[in-house]
């Protein structure tokens, strides 16, 4: 019967009513998990690269300027906000803001850029985060009175051997 | 053991023929054959032994055999056998040639003149060797998909104003274009129908202007667990079910056993997708033949879903579920009661609609006897998903060949037999339900653990993977061999509209022109798609390309 699947319809319509949203005018609360774009942190970025390096959308480049400063930048052009930078990263530096509505007329607006200042490895001259580990101990108050010259050998296990450092000073800062 | 048994068979017909083969397990099995018999192995496995064929992958494998690799998938759906059938193909100074299949194996058409294109493997005998995939204006001899061709590659001699060539059209026949940018077509692809009168007499397709190269960029730049993410962007609708198929191929191929909460997850998830594409699709189809109440009600309908989605992976669309070895979103206890109380009015208001719309002799006029696909066409066009199931064919990949948890569920394979677009209504409308009842079933049957399997070592290189996942639209097919530096050395993705896109021709011959639309949308095409506004000024002929900025500031201005 057609007239009568007519009602029917004609019912469903009127039992659902108006369901639009007024979304501009009254913004929605997103779901606890939502992902929207993600934001740097540069305290605690420690320039590893992970996101750089997992980015689905290689949308995050890292590079150094010179010895002593890293810059990790995030383009923000094509990126999925899959959240997987945010995942990975060790100091947790990476959060997916609640931040959805990213239209705009120029890219700079949602593109960050990290400058890192990083310590020079004295033996193998890359470059890594500072405060080192030795610092963050000096930091919290602990005093290396018998290391009175500089030269330390910073913690760096890709490139150093054990039986390299004699006559350096060893240490174990774990 | 099934994959045991095919191999014997093969092995008894073609015993020297068939150098090597493995048998990954129960349900999954590699032959590798000589090209000369490859036709033959072809013809037994696609007539004789009643399988359904898949996919062909050509592979460019000089780096590390010397040689290319086409393999030609298929299904027993019985018997819940994937089988491929392999062959290495000399390279021939980089003219590689294998024997073409098309003559016995008519669904390889396409596949066969892709990997031409791509990979440059000559299908010979192959019966209308036309150019599928790259433009008119791409110079002879470049194959993006080899591996010495980067993947930014751009050649120099590219011209990419030329137009493309088309066959004449039959005689008293006149052309109508239908798309790139047609009202009831959401994304590009062209047909050229050769219209006599009303009647529609056969069309030309022209279609691939949105390649994005995922599968090179898989190869060459992104690692395992990259691609996951990117394979979600292959589609606007089953976005998910690629995220698992290629997923569950490197699975397959490494080994990794999967925990079960994951698995439970993982269908969790492709059921609600399922559940928002039908709704969506039921919609949209309505909305082709102008009937609009249903378009707007069946998209009301889905919101909750999508809001549910979104709280489950915190994006409506694109979930980012899967890791290789597992998922990244649990599924909480208070997610799980609001996904009860959803499905529950789903299934309610569903139900609604249903009884409203199945006696409407409206939509059934406009839709029963349009868009015929036979068993026949099924088989030789190898037709998959709904379309098949609206034939009279019962396939399922959810029940031939499962994989995460499906095996743990009950549910039933809707059929319908009219085989026109009207039967796929139906089908679509009562999958709805089943669907439903999976989700409940999987929240019952939910276990605890661990999310992810460790994966400890490096994946190995070499191996082949396949998996089969049942998108809402049909069977999504991933075939994966593994390789170095972190990501795998081919991953070919079928998507279901591939192959049921080549049953259109035949589905809408001696059809009215007006049936086109609502044929072309009953197998719910996807074509990836780019999109931005062009305005074109008829007295001037001048064309102008609206910015972001003025588009926003064009919406905003009060009309």
């Amino acid at each position: 019967m057609s007239a009568l699947s007519k009602l029917k319809e004609a019912y469903l319509c009127l039992k659902a009513g108006r369901v639009t949203l007024p979304y501009p005018a009254r913004p929605q609360p997103v779901p606890p998990r939502f992902r929207g774009r993600p934001i740097f942190d540069a305290n605690r970025c420690i320039g590893c690269a992970g996101c750089a390096n997992n980015c689905p959308a290689r949308e995050i480049l890292v590079f150094d300027v010179c010895q002593e400063i890293r810059i990790l930048k995030y383009l923000g052009r094509r990126c999925t906000y899959c959240g997987r930078c945010a995942d990975l990263c060790p100091e947790k530096a990476i959060t997916m803001s609640k931040d959805f509505e990213t239209a705009t007329p120029s890219i700079a607006d949602l593109q960050q850029t990290l400058e890192l200042f990083m310590s020079t490895c004295q033996r193998c001259g890359r470059c890594f985060k500072e405060p080192t580990p030795l610092e963050q101990l000096k930091l919290k108050g602990y005093r290396f009175d018998d290391l009175a010259h500089d030269r330390w050998i910073f913690r760096s296990k890709a490139y150093l051997e054990k039986d390299q450092v004699a006559g350096d000073i060893d240490l174990e800062l774990d | 053991m099934a994959s045991r048994d095919i191999l014997h068979q093969l092995k008894q017909r073609f015993g020297a023929a068939l150098p090597r083969a493995n048998v990954a397990g129960l349900d999954r099995l590699y032959v590798f054959v000589t090209p000369e018999a490859l036709k033959d192995v072809c013809q037994f496995i696609f007539r004789d032994l009643d399988a359904r064929y898949i996919i062909s992958i050509g592979a460019d494998d000089r780096p590390y055999s010397g040689k290319f690799l086409v393999a030609h998938n298929f299904a027993f759906d019985a018997r819940h056998v994937l089988c491929s059938v392999l062959t290495e193909v000399n390279a021939n100074g980089g003219r590689p040639q294998v024997p073409s299949i098309t003559e016995v194996v008519p669904p390889a058409n396409w596949a066969e003149r892709e990997f031409r294109d791509l990979v440059g493997i000559e299908p010979v005998g192959h019966r209308y060797p036309k150019r599928l995939v790259l433009p008119d204006g791409w110079p002879e001899g470049v194959h993006p998909l080899r591996k010495d061709v980067p993947h930014d590659f751009c050649p120099p001699d590219y011209d990419e104003n030329r137009d493309f060539q088309f066959e004449a059209p039959p005689e008293g026949c006149v052309v109508v274009p239908f798309g790139p940018f047609h009202p009831t077509l959401d994304e590009p692809t062209h047909f050229r129908l050769y219209v006599e009168g009303e009647t529609v007499r056969g069309c030309e397709y022209r279609g691939f202007m949105a390649h994005r190269g995922i599968e090179k960029l898989a190869e060459t730049v992104l690692g395992y667990n990259d691609i996951p993410m990117m394979a979600e962007r292959i589609c606007g609708i089953c976005g998910c079910v690629h995220n698992v198929a290629y997923a569950q191929a490197v699975e397959n191929a490494a080994a990794i056993v999967v925990p079960p909460r994951a698995e439970y997850i993982r269908t969790i998830m492709l059921e609600l997708e399922r559940l928002h594409s039908h709704l969506l699709w039921v919609g949209l189809a309505c909305h082709i033949v102008g009937f609009d109440t249903l378009f707007m009600q069946a998209f009301r309908i889905r919101e909750p879903v999508m809001w549910m989605a979104e709280q489950i992976s915190g994006n409506r669309k694109t979930y980012s579920l899967c890791v290789i070895g597992g998922v990244r979103w649990e599924i909480t206890p208070e997610l799980r009661t609001g996904l009860r109380q959803v499905l529950d009015k789903l299934e309610a208001e569903w139900q609604a609609v249903v009884a409203a719309v199945s006696r409407d002799r409206n939509l059934q006029r406009r839709t029963r006897g349009v868009g015929i696909a036979t068993p026949e066409l099924v088989k030789n066009a190898a037709l998959i998903g709904p379309v098949a199931r609206a034939a009279g064919v019962a396939m399922d990949c959810r029940r031939d060949h499962p994989y995460a948890a499906y095996d743990r569920v009950e549910f039933e394979v809707i059929v319908e037999h009219g085989g026109d677009v009207w039967s796929r209504v139906v089908v679509r409308m009562k999958e709805v339900f089943e669907s439903i009842k999976i989700i409940r079933q999987c929240l019952d049957k939910m276990e605890p653990g661990p999310l992810q399997a460790e994966i400890k070592d490096e994946l190995p290189p070499g191996r082949f993977g396949m998996s089969s996942v049942e998108a809402p639209r049909g069977e999504s097919h991933h075939f994966v061999i593994t390789g170095e530096n972190n990501r795998p050395r081919r991953w070919r993705v079928r998507a279901p509209t591939y192959q049921n896109l080549q049953g259109i021709p035949a589905m809408i011959k001696d059809q009215q022109l007006a049936d086109m639309t609502i044929s072309l949308g009953s197998i719910d095409p996807c074509f990836s798609c780019t999109d931005r506004l062009e305005v074109v000024d008829i007295r001037n002929q001048q064309t102008h390309v609206w910015s972001q900025e003025e588009l926003v500031r064009l919406a905003r201005r009060k009309t």
